[in-house]
């Protein structure tokens, strides 16, 4: 087993020098939408004939690959700093796990192929008054006819600018508890009704965009699931979120991030002092490699316990919040040593992970783990309830 | 990691807890302990032992952090067994290992626990009187009552070696060290030009200095399973208390401070179990990286097992800062543990040499 590993890695190494664009990151700093989404269609395209764009996905969608190999995957992936799948990411992750645990055989037909084909995917979960609390959402999809007639807003929508469909919540049982009417649906954004606006964020670029819902239809066949069991559904497709892509950003961030930051502690500073030489510095960096470390075995542990069924009720939430908040104290530290020179890049390289070594726009972006997907507040809520089994706080609502 | 390897370790796991539970201080507890054969994990077969390797002991160090035992194992069979292994076999050797596996012999090994470099703590040098032996050590492991003491010590040329010695030998003195954590048993041993004989000086196999080297890892990462172990329990039981204890009308653990405390506790502890999974595996697989390994190991479980123990404290209220409550000896075994065998600082000053 251990044999066909390495065969297996010797591959996607040899794969990895041959394919990954060279000085892709320069490439890509500063680039206009467009020119964004054309490399990441052409990447995803890259990667899918090699067999590596959704090696998560069952066999006969065109995936199966066994999880030891995924893990050798992603760990030769992000040890050769390739450009990470941005565009892709909710409809190869979110709206792929929406169809296989929910979706119609139709359904899939219709949408797994096509996301192979480039069907770019946006999520339409939140609402402007439902964050934290998504389970409060507003949106309402009311019957009419043959299909739902939906209104409302959606808000943090990322790649919605580029997206083709998206998964929507919405309220179907108005009267029901607020979880017991909720459903989920497919939506085709060329639907007439549909406003897409991009929010520009802290680091000035616009990942994410509003939704404005008004008087949009969808189709009976649009409904994934049941009707009103929307809210387990949405569960299972955020579960899906935080295996396999938690290992994905774990390793970049261990392998070519701990890279460039110890890079960043090596060069000398203005007064040809290098910063590695003083012991705090030193330290700091071999806590982070610690750290680094154990985030590694943390998302392993978890995607193995995931393939074998024994997850436990919080693992998600400990490798969400250890991830997130290491990422941001580890920006935040390589932004302070790269000094005042951090704040002349102003742009970072699109395609890239959460960590390119422009290390203040990287702090700033860090809070974009610490927030959404439930922010670090919820995830330590989580573990104390599900994981350690303390009793609930009988002041908030259910 | 096989699910039968890791079912064997979860079966040893509960019957060491139950043991540790049960059998309290002392003589009773290490007769219970010999008993159970986990002096002899490491030691071959063939010399009685049950052939097991740094994987199982981490087990049951782990535990005997979580019930904050006092015995012997760490001096006689952690840091004895794991020395007399490192050695060239030899008839001396393997009666010793065959002792220690029965329950005959508890040695103790004169490892300075206040070294973070780890070089002998003792001298050979040759005398008209033959050889003779200088030098002192603190802070060593389960030092006293022991019936045989292992001093690892520089020959004359240079090159570390074991000298066996019986703890009443004319020269060499131990003494016991009173600490602030009273769970666990340390002493300082001296060698005042005590006379050597030479056939009670033993040789490292291979290369003496990693071999000495490897020792102190050893000693290193069991600290670290002692205060994982030690972790779990702090946490445990203050989870068991903030779903119990009642201000405000209500259970203190479903208030967000302190639930999102223990939170932080569970975080800090599973990373800790990571790191100190991955250095047993990495030092009973002989893993060339066991150093690092080691090293990330001790400076986070046990700096972790600190912050976890204060936490306790904390979230135990006013109750936690008494004596009776019993937090106060974790604290004192994690708070010794994050400062023996090398602080986290030089751990982490080790790690860091492989950037420059």
């Amino acid at each position: 087993m251990t044999g066909d590993l390495d065969e297996f890695r010797a591959e996607v190494r040899g794969w990895c020098r041959a394919h990954i664009p060279a000085n892709w990151r320069r490439a890509q700093t500063g680039v206009s939408d467009a020119e964004f989404a054309g490399f990441q269609k052409t990447w995803f395209q890259e990667l899918r004939r090699a067999g590596f764009a959704v090696p998560h996905w069952p066999r006969e969608w065109g995936g199966g690959m066994p999880v030891a190999e995924q893990i050798v995957l992603h760990q030769e992936l992000a040890a050769h700093d390739a450009p990470r799948l941005v565009l892709a990411f909710v409809a190869i992750h979110h709206a792929a796990a929406t169809l296989l645990a929910a979706g119609t055989d139709e359904q899939r037909r219709r949408h797994l192929p096509a996301i192979l084909d480039g069907e770019i995917w946006a999520q339409g979960f939140s609402e402007p008054g439902a964050g934290s609390d998504l389970a409060a959402l507003s949106a309402t999809a009311r019957r009419q006819g043959d299909g739902y007639v939906v209104n409302g807003q959606k808000v943090w929508a990322s790649g919605a600018a580029h997206a083709d469909w998206c998964l929507l919540l919405a309220r179907t049982g108005p009267e029901a508890p607020k979880r017991r009417g909720i459903s989920c649906f497919l939506l085709d954004m060329t639907t007439p009704g549909i406003d897409v606006r991009p929010i520009r964020q802290a680091t000035g670029e616009s990942h994410f965009c509003e939704i404005f819902l008004d008087d949009v239809v969808i189709p009976r066949t649009g409904l994934a699931g049941r009707e009103n069991d929307g809210w387990r559904v949405a569960q299972a497709t955020l579960a899906a979120e935080r295996g396999m892509t938690m290992l994905e950003l774990a390793e970049r961030l261990g392998n070519a991030g701990f890279r460039w930051l110890v890079e960043t502690c090596t060069r000398p500073g203005p007064d040809g002092v290098r910063p590695v030489d003083d012991s705090l510095v030193a330290d700091r960096l071999a806590a982070f490699e610690t750290e680094l470390t154990a985030l590694r075995a943390l998302c392993r542990d978890l995607v193995e316990r995931h393939d074998a069924g024994t997850s436990g009720p919080a693992d998600a939430s400990v490798v969400k919040l250890f991830y997130s908040e290491l990422l941001q104290r580890l920006t935040g530290f390589g932004a302070g040593i790269a000094g005042p020179a951090a704040h002349t890049e102003l742009r970072k390289p699109r395609s890239s992970g959460w960590e390119s070594g422009a290390w203040a726009l990287d702090f700033i972006g860090s809070w974009e783990w610490t927030i959404p997907g439930g922010t670090s507040e919820i995830q330590r809520t989580v573990i104390g309830e599900r994981g350690l089994g303390l009793p609930r706080d009988p002041g908030a609502g259910r | 990691m096989t699910s039968e390897f890791s079912d064997a370790h979860d079966e040893l796991r509960a019957v060491a807890r139950d043991l540790l539970g049960e059998a309290g201080r002392g003589r009773a507890a290490w007769k219970a302990i010999t008993d159970s054969g986990w002096p002899g994990l490491e030691v071959p077969e063939p010399l009685d032992g049950a052939g097991a390797t740094f994987a199982e002991v981490a087990v049951v160090l782990e535990e005997m952090g979580r019930a904050a035992a006092c015995t012997p194992y760490f001096g006689a069979a952690v840091l004895g067994v794991g020395a007399l292994r490192l050695l060239e076999p030899g008839p001396g050797r393997d009666a010793l290992l065959r002792d220690i596996a029965s329950g005959a012999a508890v040695p103790a090994v004169a490892l300075a626990g206040d070294t973070g470099t780890a070089e002998p703590s003792f001298r050979l040098e040759r005398s008209p009187r033959g050889l003779l032996l200088h030098g002192g050590a603190e802070f060593v492991p389960d030092a006293v009552e022991v019936d045989r003491l292992l001093l690892p010590a520089l020959a004359s040329d240079g090159e570390p070696v074991l000298v066996d010695a019986g703890p009443d030998a004319a020269g060499i003195r131990v003494t016991a060290q009173p600490l602030l954590d009273a769970t666990r048993r340390f002493g300082r041993v001296t060698a005042d030009g005590a006379v050597v004989e030479g056939d009670s000086v033993r040789r490292f196999a291979g290369h003496p200095e990693a071999a000495f080297l490897r020792l102190h890892d050893r000693a290193a990462v069991a600290v670290a399973c002692d205060s994982l172990g030690l972790s779990e329990a702090m946490l445990d039981a203050t989870v068991a208390y903030a779903g119990v204890r009642e201000q405000f009308g209500r259970p203190i653990g479903s208030f967000q401070a302190v639930k999102h405390a223990c939170a932080d506790m569970f975080v800090q502890v599973t990373a800790s179990r990571h790191l100190v999974e991955a250095a047993a595996r990495a030092l009973s697989a002989d893993d060339p990286e066991s150093r690092v390994a080691a090293s990330m190991a001790k400076s986070y479980a046990c700096e972790a097992a600190v912050d976890v123990a204060g936490k306790a404290m904390q979230l135990h209220g006013g109750m936690g800062y008494t004596w009776e409550s019993g937090v106060h000896a974790y604290l004192k075994r994690a708070m010794l543990s994050r400062s023996l065998f090398g602080s986290p600082a030089a751990h982490r000053r080790r790690i860091a040499r492989r950037y420059r």
